[in-house]
């Protein structure tokens, strides 16, 4: 079967698991099941049915399991939103539309995911320009100054940002590597490359450090960093790097600890969230008492325990940053699990195209994507169990959100220019390439 | 650079695999300490969803009924508060008591049987079992009322069955507005809270007599004749029994003693039988037991000798005095209304004491019954022989004796008053019951806190509620 076929059959699988979910909630809410369910699942169905035509036409060969996960995970996503707050996942819905208008979007202009390196600098600063914006012109929600408000939307601009300083480090990566890997000093005994490539490393420090001081963003902030370090360490198989950026990281965490109210506070809060259960700890162990009650396998979608009677989720920010414990709360541990395994499905399949990719800006792209991709999604799972600090970001495709929602749907995008590509140019000959390029 | 991006891989997967492992502990291996967390609400606010289990009275009369507010539901009492202290309140910031506590799992529906299976499988959540009392809200609302501003505690019962018609404590509170007044309730040093009828621990005085009269008949070291002397004081092991107010009796026999109520002569009588058999009496009538009543742990107390708020072993030491003063109910002999209005249901009842019971039957939402009060035997008082003798001396206590504020016209009473001292003030007692060819009602009063005598206080509040309940079509 040909990779969009089995792309078609997967969704159509989706499809239905869509409809099944969406019909739980709705049956749960209205005891009784109307058209308007299917209707729903359909429309669902529809709007990735443009991505997969968009694929036909443009990445025949693209991996063929990355936009069911997709799929899925935003399936998951709108259903459990439903279930909090219809309003909002007609909100989200459109938000779906212009994602996927975005997907197309970045497959017509970018059509070449290797020129994407030629921009790198220029990206790269559209990347620092769009955090510098949130700095500037952004407002302040939970303490956090995430949000750009434009033309009546609220943008998070981080969530772009994320994936246009990916492509400016895979591009200056590549370009370095040989640089980055050999030696050419010492600090403190410790062999570092010269200052001179060292530089804009020290920038992407800087700049997490920003993140964390004046938009009190820990996650985003932890999020780039690391990233950061887990690209340099694929660029240069150089393990120094990891322990110097981890240092760094350190360094530049437990300042903030010590000087930034914000960021004490959500250490306290993960160290003990009892001794504050009625304040600052009330919204974590209310996630953990939701989870707690989902058990094995939870009540099912629509039938949990997570609004009080007059609409308000259990959980603050439940639809967002806890959306999670929602989902885990409803199908329990084996949806909670499950979900996971998604989310480690989807990670896998970038770091497949990366292996599969034949240069090196593409490795680094895909493997950056992956990693940025598994590591949102481990922070903010990890977050709301207090396996470690929680740090409010969104959980990728799930949470409601426009700007996580299309910027993932981006990534998606890229990954599949990315395992597009490297087939048809793996492929031997002039025909073979035209033939996989289904272009004759 | 392929070999570096699959160990990136593997790392991330290693944090996936942690997630995972730490999901299921916070689900299913520590869920159970996070459900129970006191931080945690959501349990109690998922009850109030569903519809609670009605609690009725024995006549079908709503006690504690359902109103829906804002998707919660909460209690109403339709008649006002009918023993709330038995009842218990329900309210999500305090908790349950009572039998809202004891049987808050059929009354909320969590209890396996009063759900469907298709129900439970679709997750579904039908209401909760109602449940109906033998409390009788005619005879309890007496009770109360006769109470009035007094402290103290009313029980009656069914002799024959055990089943409790009423058991009223005062002063009483509305459990309607709980989480407004719980704080002041708690509070108060009258303890309006406390159920007085199943926790109050009051000395006897001469209420006892009965029990020691059992057990001098028993072992026929007495007979209703034999004749006593008193001469205002027994003296006995370097100490002294007297009489209330210092009366001399003169020459008596022993149902004068109990009609008069002659301490010295009781305190001669326990001397007489001795620790043991008196002590054996008292467990034969159920002290030392917890009587079981469907409340929740804690709302019981077990009657005896207490050494503070300690039950004291039946067999601890005791010497000639104190045996002397227990026989006429003072000394370290403790007991609640329940155990005394037991005592006047195993003399009624030809020396069989019923188990005490609070449920009728348990009928779940859609009108299965799923469970009905059994009457069974609790404990054997005596034989029917003394019983009955003790039964014609108890109708001469009200006839011609201390009680006689307890008789009514056309029903003959039997009875025992008491009054124990306690600090400055008295406890006021009275057991009866009635009608004494054909008891149909057990009652125990007691009045704390008051300088009168239990045949002036106490007497005619039995002779009220038992009225009340004779008066009623039809009893448990």
């Amino acid at each position: 079967m040909s990779r969009r076929n089995t792309e078609l059959l997967l969704l159509a699988v989706v499809g239905v698991a869509a409809t099944i979910a969406y019909a739980s909630v709705y049956a749960a809410r209205f005891h009784d099941l109307r058209r308007d369910s299917i209707v729903t699942g359909v429309i669902f169905l529809v709007l990735f049915l443009v991505i997969h035509l968009t694929e036909r036409r443009y990445l025949p060969q693209g991996d063929p399991y990355l936009v069911p996960l997709a799929a899925l995970l935003s399936a998951i996503g709108l259903t459990e939103i439903y279930r909090i707050s219809p309003a909002l996942a007609l909100k989200q819905g459109e938000w779906l539309l212009i994602g996927v208008a975005l997907f197309v979007a970045t497959v017509l202009v970018v059509r070449d995911v290797g020129r994407l390196a030629a921009y790198r600098y220029l990206i790269g600063a559209v990347g620092l320009v769009l955090l510098a914006l949130t700095v500037v012109a952004g407002t302040s929600v939970n303490g956090s100054r995430l949000w750009i408000r434009v033309a009546g939307f609220s943008i998070q601009p981080s969530e772009f940002a994320k994936i246009a300083i990916v492509i400016f480090l895979a591009g200056y990566l590549n370009q370095n590597k040989e640089m980055l890997s050999v030696p050419t000093a010492r600090l403190l005994g410790v062999p570092v490359p010269p200052l001179k490539y060292f530089g804009p490393l020290l920038v992407m420090w800087v700049l997490s450090l920003v993140m964390l001081v004046f938009m009190k963003d820990f996650g985003m902030s932890l999020l780039f960093m690391a990233t950061f370090i887990a690209m340099i360490y694929m660029a240069t198989a150089r393990i120094a790097y990891v322990v110097a950026g981890a240092l760094l990281f350190a360094v530049g965490a437990g300042g903030a600890y010590q000087y930034v109210p914000h960021v004490h506070e959500r250490f306290a809060i993960w160290i003990d969230p009892w001794k504050t259960a009625a304040t600052s700890g009330y919204q974590l162990l209310q996630s953990l008492f939701a989870m707690a009650d989902g058990g094995l396998v939870g009540a099912g979608f629509g039938r949990g325990y997570l609004l009080y009677s007059n609409h308000v989720p259990t959980v603050p920010d439940l639809q967002t940053d806890f959306i999670f414990s929602a989902v885990a709360n409803e199908l329990g541990l084996a949806g909670g699990i499950g979900l996971i395994l998604l989310y480690l499905l989807f990670s896998w399949r970038g770091y497949h195209i990366a292996l599969q990719a034949s240069d090196g800006f593409s490795k680094l792209l895909a493997a950056g994507l992956a990693t940025v991709f598994g590591l949102q999604t481990f922070i903010i799972i990890g977050g709301v169990t207090r396996l470690i600090p929680l740090t409010g970001i969104t959980l990728p495709f799930v949470s409601y959100g426009g700007s996580s929602l299309t910027a993932n749907l981006v990534l998606a995008a890229l990954l599949l220019m990315v395992s597009h590509h490297s087939l048809v140019v793996e492929a031997g000959s002039t025909t073979e390439r035209l033939r996989l390029a289904e272009i004759v | 650079m392929d070999r570096a991006i699959s160990r990136v891989f593997l790392v991330g997967a290693v944090l996936m695999i942690a997630l995972m492992a730490n999901l299921a502990w916070i689900q299913v291996l520590h869920a159970g300490s996070l459900r129970n967390a006191p931080q945690n609400h959501r349990v109690i606010a998922q009850q109030l969803r569903v519809r609670r289990g009605l609690i009725l009275g024995f006549d079908g009369s709503t006690i504690a009924g359902d109103a829906l507010r804002s998707g919660f539901y909460h209690r109403t009492y339709p008649q006002g508060p009918v023993a709330p202290q038995i009842v218990g309140y329900d309210s999500a910031r305090y908790g349950q008591t009572g039998i809202e506590s004891s049987l808050n799992g059929y009354l909320s529906g969590s209890d396996s049987g009063t759900q469907g299976l298709v129900d439970r499988l679709l997750g579904r959540h039908s209401p909760g079992a109602n449940v109906e009392l033998t409390i009788v809200p005619a005879v309890q609302k007496v009770a109360q009322t006769a109470l009035g501003a007094q402290l103290g505690a009313v029980v009656a019962l069914d002799p024959t069955t055990g089943a409790i018609i009423a058991a009223a404590s005062a002063p009483s509170y509305d459990p309607a507005t709980i989480d407004a007044s719980f704080a002041a309730l708690a509070k108060n040093p009258d303890a309006p809270l406390l159920s007085r009828g199943t926790q109050g621990l009051y000395p006897p005085g001469s209420s006892f007599k009965v029990v020691t009269a059992t057990a001098a008949l028993n072992l026929g070291k007495v007979t209703p004749t034999t004749p006593f002397n008193d001469s205002g004081t027994y003296s006995i092991y370097g100490g002294k029994v007297t009489n209330y107010h210092g009366e001399v009796f003169g020459a008596h026999d022993f149902t004068k003693a109990l009609t008069d109520s002659v301490n010295t002569t009781f305190a001669k009588v326990g001397t007489l039988i001795g620790q043991a058999a008196l002590i054996d009496q008292m467990r034969h009538y159920g002290f030392y037991q917890t009587p079981p009543l469907e409340l929740p742990r804690g709302m019981v107390y077990p009657s005896g000798r207490y050494l503070g708020p300690r039950l004291l072993s039946p067999t601890a030491a005791m010497n000639p005095l104190d045996v002397a003063w227990a026989a006429v109910g003072q000394e370290s002999v403790l007991a609640t209304p329940l155990q005394m209005a037991l005592v006047a249901a195993g003399v009624a009842d030809a020396g069989q004491v019923m188990k005490p019971y609070l449920v009728q039957r348990i009928t779940s939402s859609r009108g299965n019954v799923l469970q009905r009060a059994a009457p069974s035997l609790w404990t054997t008082a005596t034989t029917p022989a003394t019983a009955q003798t003790l039964n014609v001396m108890m109708q001469q206590v009200v006839n011609a004796g201390t009680g006689t504020a307890a008789a009514l016209s056309g029903i003959q009473v039997a009875g025992k008053t008491g009054t124990a001292q306690r600090g400055a003030s008295n406890v006021a007692w009275f057991i009866a019951f009635a009608p004494a060819n054909n008891p149909k009602v057990a009652v125990a009063v007691t009045i704390e806190n008051t300088l009168f005598t239990g045949g002036d206080v106490a007497a005619p509040l039995a002779a009220q509620v038992i009225k009340a309940a004779l008066a009623q079509p039809s009893l448990p």
